[in-house]
């Protein structure tokens, strides 16, 4: 095997997918940081968010990066309608009744995209889409859209962290709830906020893993163990680790037929999660919450 | 107020407990992928298999001009669903029979834990792996749909006739893949072909890129995809196609699913083949086919004449052993073992007047004769497909 078929069927791949990965480990990173949960129904917000741009595409019958927005905004008040009615009933209560909770609401979120969209595999565009030949590499345009799009959202996701007042009380309630509450943050206007921007991302990695894949009604709850394995990778509660996390693990799941029969690929990110909580529990930066 | 609804709740209760003897439904359970990978194809096979049951109820009902009813399960192709599905409908619903599980998986789950200990009668119309054949089911389990050991054999006969002497093949890890896989690889060599790449793979992953790499890197240029056309399949050859793995692709029924004619437009899928079961062309095909196009179904979809068949003959088989669930399997084999009056697809009428008689039948069923070996299975025929227009074309027969 040559380079060019290293970088074109092992490598190019697995950093479009582990971008995905990264997306929607960013968002359960947030969750774990700031309100100190397992969110299992991650996944299935990616998959809902998917199929709501499905949906203004096929009615509006515009491109999918126009649906992305509008997705992502739906999915943000989705998310935070979730907590509103869910969650925040339980906020006082153990937190494994949060996260038992954010399962059934996984099992509930499916069961709408069910319903409304059906159980078919669907795609945003009919067709096949073969890649353009950069000297030698090949690559999709909408794979360089994919990756350069979870770039822009992390680091405008970073910027706010560090620069504005709401991302700055974000970091606080992160680093020391009780003290943030002492200090005049206002808990439920941080929560509102985190929610909404782990609704955004989960939209958009659902419709990344759309727009690159298929749609299907199970898409993001088969995610979610690769995504938790980026978000553990790379310390709980960092957002740049979370990123990494995501290569890494997307890389070397696509890596990983080199070295081993293709039916134990699904397993790697399962062995990664397990090496990691066991020689490095606090993940490859330093994580904040584990 | 308390009085009031004490007494109300007794009424009803009283209400059921003397409607129930009179109105008693007799349930059969369907099982089958409502959701998972092949959703596409379970609408129309339960449809069909609902076909069988109107027409039960239509002429006359059943036993004692009691009602058929089909209890919709969802077993989404997975074992645990399956053993969920199956555990309510039988300790819950109270069904005699059960029509399904539709994937070999499920189907294998659900009858080693929930209907071989409770002796319930399972028919599954498309769980085709050679794995069922060997269950030991008590003679509780039968299939309308042949065992994947014929289809696998067939296929790589097929396509050695075809001049295809070299091929790579990527089988999904399930009973369903891993049985037609076996089986294929096994004559495919045996004939003097060369297997020049031979992966599992897990379903729903997004990318499939390294695996199809790592198969093409043997020099094939034909790849043998076992695997749901709804599920990973599609993924599979979306990714081959676009990348320029393979050049032909062949599927055997799993792939055969309009999934990736929509999905991938039929102008790609000129290289694709897919192999089926048949109905050989008989005039219980012709019967079943107008009456499922007469209700808006569509005769020719994947694995409906034989989910009819179960349901037909579930129904010929509990009126033949007087609702009695121990005997269902028994008058199954007697209703259809090649001995006595023919009975065609929709003729309960006849079919309920000649056992009230006690005189023999001999179900002939839309998919085949059924007349079931030993293990609960049948023969079958199989035909070579082709994308054409919006739909599959016959190539040609396999032997």
């Amino acid at each position: 095997m040559d380079a060019m078929e290293l970088i074109n069927f092992y490598l190019v791949p697995g950093i479009v997918v582990g971008s995905i990965y990264a997306l929607g480990a960013v968002g359960i990173t947030l969750v774990f940081a700031i309100l100190r949960y397992a969110h299992l129904a991650h996944g299935d917000l990616a998959t809902f968010g998917a199929f709501l741009a499905l949906g203004v595409v096929t009615l509006g019958g515009v491109s999918p990066y126009v649906a992305l927005p509008v997705a992502m905004a739906v999915t943000a008040a989705v998310a935070v309608g979730i907590d509103r009615t869910f969650y925040a009933y339980l906020r006082e209560r153990p937190k494994i009744v949060t996260v038992m909770a954010s399962l059934g609401v996984a099992l509930m979120v499916r069961a709408v995209v069910q319903i409304v969209w059906g159980v078919d595999s669907q795609t945003y565009t009919r067709g096949i889409v073969r890649p353009e030949n950069w000297f030698g590499i090949r690559i999709r345009d909408r794979e360089i859209v994919t990756v350069l799009a979870m770039i822009a959202l992390v680091v405008a996701l970073q910027l706010f962290l560090k620069y504005s007042k709401w991302g700055k009380a974000m970091r606080a309630m992160s680093d020391n709830p009780d003290l943030a509450l002492l200090s005049g943050v206002d808990n439920r206007k941080v929560v509102l906020l985190t929610w909404t921007i782990v609704g955004g991302l989960c939209a958009a990695a659902g419709v990344f893993l759309g727009l690159n894949y298929e749609l299907k009604a199970l898409m993001g709850w088969t995610m979610l163990l690769p995504m938790f394995a980026a978000a553990i990778l790379g310390g709980v509660g960092r957002v740049e680790g979370a990123v990494l996390g995501g290569l890494i693990v997307g890389i070397a799941e696509e890596m990983s037929a080199l070295f081993l029969p293709t039916e134990y690929k699904a397993a790697t990110a399962f062995a990664i999660l397990l090496l990691m909580l066991l020689v490095r529990p606090t993940g490859l930066l330093k994580g904040k919450v584990l | 107020m308390r009085t009031f609804r004490i007494a109300a709740a007794a009424a009803l209760l009283g209400a059921t407990a003397l409607a129930a003897p009179a109105h008693a439904d007799v349930k059969i359970g369907l099982l089958g992928g409502v959701s998972g990978p092949i959703a596409a194809m379970a609408p129309a096979m339960i449809d069909s298999a609902n076909l069988a049951i109107s027409q039960v109820n239509d002429a006359g009902g059943i036993l004692d001009g009691q009602k058929l009813v089909g209890v919709v399960g969802d077993s989404a192709c997975n074992p645990q669903n399956a053993t969920d599905a199956a555990t309510k409908a039988v300790n819950i619903e109270g069904v005699v029979a059960v029509v399904g599980p539709h994937c070999s998986g499920a189907v294998l789950a659900a009858a080693n834990s929930v209907t071989i200990p409770a002796g319930i009668v399972i028919v599954t119309p498309s769980g085709t792996s050679p794995e069922i054949t060997s269950l030991k089911d008590n003679d509780t389990v039968f299939r309308t749909v042949p065992s994947d050991d014929f289809q696998g054999r067939a296929l790589a006969r097929t396509l050695l006739e075809r001049g295809t002497k070299k091929v790579a093949v990527a089988y999904l890890n399930n009973d369903y893949g891993k049985g037609l896989a076996e089986s294929f690889r096994a004559e495919f060599e045996a004939q003097g072909g060369e297997i020049a790449g031979y992966a599992a793979h897990e379903g729903e992953k997004a990318s499939y890129r390294s695996n199809l790499a790592d198969l093409a890197s043997g020099g094939a240029d034909t790849l043998v995809i076992l695997d749901y056309g709804d599920g990973s399949g599609l993924t599979m050859l979306r990714q081959a196609l676009e990348n320029g793995f393979f050049e032909n692709f062949v599927g055997a029924d799993g792939m055969k699913s309009d999934a990736p004619i929509k999905e991938l437009g039929a102008e790609n899928l000129e290289t694709f083949l897919a192999s089926a079961p048949v109905g050989e062309q008989s005039t219980s095909l012709d019967a079943f086919s107008k009456a499922f196009s007469d209700i808006g179904g569509d005769p020719s979809a994947i694995f409906v004449t034989t989910s009819y068949d179960a349901a037909f003959m579930l129904a010929l088989a509990i009126e033949k052993a007087g609702g009695d669930k121990a005997k269902v399997a028994a008058s199954l084999r007697e209703i259809s073992n090649g001995e006595g009056e023919p009975i065609l697809p929709g003729e309960w009428a006849k079919a309920k007047e000649l056992i009230a008689a006690g005189t023999a039948i001999d179900y002939k069923g839309a998919a085949g004769e059924h007349n079931f070996d030993e293990a609960g299975d049948v023969p079958g025929a199989y035909a070579l497909f082709r994308v054409s227009g919006n739909g599959f074309e016959v190539v040609s027969e396999m032997k």
